[in-house]
């Protein structure tokens, strides 16, 4: 489970007004965010993304001072990870080309892509458990209407009628929220 | 050392930061850095012994209005790439408008003087030494940025070198103004530039190795 930005952005603040508890839970909610973005843009083996992710904790660490609390945490961390991705190829003598900030703010999917989710759980609980499941499965998880159809324990038919009477639904459920 | 190990060493040291920590810490290294310029500057090439009647003269102003706003610039953008993630800096390009200005001024004052006079106005009596001491000068203040910096996370390093070189010549450039007896508008667009240029320049040459973190 990954702490989304608001969540990330209190600990730092926390931290940075001298929270010993909000700087430990900080630090350990950023290890596997940042293992992620290691893996993903690395072939190196465990080892190297190991030294990456800790020199990426002390640099969060000792240099929290450069955090604007006014602005967004993804856009700081990142910028902080991508640094250390480049000097970690500089050290190696390599060159490789690294996606600017703005994309891998996007590719992380840490602001946008957080909040959308949270308003299509939103959204979905909202709906009869047969056609919110049916629509996770198929829409947002990429199942085929066999697969959903088989882990589900359903005829492909009803799946297919959940998911479109699920989708009229929340079609409807969206426009009178407007 | 395992990560939780290394998490527990950190969180042991969490000393409360204060909300402008990065403006504060490059104010002190600009300023420690400014008071070790005017050292040379008072003793070795001396304050302009016309200082008290050269305030009164606009030309001073002038000097240091070109002078100081380049600076201010070169500071605002200076914090900004102190930080990981700098954001955009196309809005420098506002320092052109010191520089024309500055021009228009030049181009105004040689209107109204024979054109005989041009070449004294423009390399007046320190032309030869003015580039070289602005830019010596710039030195102990981009010293106190290098400082500055070894706290913070500047991220594109060549740029954050030249924008503290920029800081360090157009800061160093303004104390110069205490000795500088010059004042035609052209001799300080020609010769102070230059010195702020060099040390700017500088700053991106070694900006990448002295920087990095």
């Amino acid at each position: 489970m990954r702490a989304d930005e608001s969540q990330l952005k209190a600990w730092m603040i926390g931290g940075l007004d001298g929270d010993t508890a909000c700087q430990t839970q900080l630090l350990r909610a950023l290890v596997p965010v940042l293992e992620a973005f290691y893996r993903r843009r690395m072939r190196d083996g465990r080892d190297d993304i190991d030294d990456l992710v800790q020199e990426t904790l002390i640099a969060v660490h000792t240099r929290r001072a450069t955090f604007d609390r006014d602005r967004p945490f993804g856009g700081w961390l990142f910028a902080i990870a991508r640094y250390k991705m480049v000097d970690h190829f500089r050290r190696g003598g390599r060159t490789c080309t690294i996606e600017g900030l703005d994309d891998i703010l996007v590719a992380e999917g840490f602001e946008d892509a957080s909040n959308a989710r949270l308003d299509v759980d939103r959204l979905l609980d909202e709906l009869p458990p047969k056609q919110s499941q049916a629509i996770r499965a198929t829409r947002l998880e990429g199942l085929n209407t066999s697969e959903a159809a088989a882990r589900a324990k359903m005829g492909e038919s009803d799946v297919k009628v959940s998911v479109h009477r699920g989708l009229k639904a929340l079609a409807a459920r969206i426009r009178g929220e407007i | 050392m395992n990560t939780d190990e290394l998490i527990q060493a950190l969180a042991k040291d969490v000393k409360p930061v204060p909300r402008h920590a990065v403006g504060r810490r490059l104010a002190i290294g600009i300023g420690a850095g400014a008071i070790l310029a005017l050292v040379p500057i008072v003793w070795l090439l001396g304050l302009n012994p016309q200082l008290a009647l050269a305030i009164q003269h606009y030309s001073f102003w002038m000097k240091w209005g070109y002078t100081v706003s380049l600076g201010s610039c070169a500071v605002v953008a200076t914090a900004r790439l102190a930080r990981p993630d700098s954001g955009k800096l196309g809005w420098m390009w506002l320092m052109v408008i010191p520089v024309l200005s500055l021009a228009v001024i030049g181009l105004f004052e040689m209107s109204r003087a024979p054109p005989t006079q041009w070449l004294a106005m423009w390399l007046g009596h320190s032309w030869t030494v003015c580039s070289s001491l602005v830019f010596l000068l710039s030195m102990p203040i981009f010293g106190g940025l290098l400082w500055s910096f070894r706290h913070l996370a500047p991220t594109r390093l060549r740029a954050a070198g030249a924008t503290a070189g920029l800081t360090a010549g157009a800061w160093g450039a303004t104390l110069y103004c205490l000795h500088c007896p010059e004042v035609s508008a052209i001799f300080v667009l020609t010769w102070y530039t230059l010195g702020i240029g060099l040390a700017a320049l500088a700053g991106a040459l070694v900006g990448p190795r002295l920087l990095r973190w």
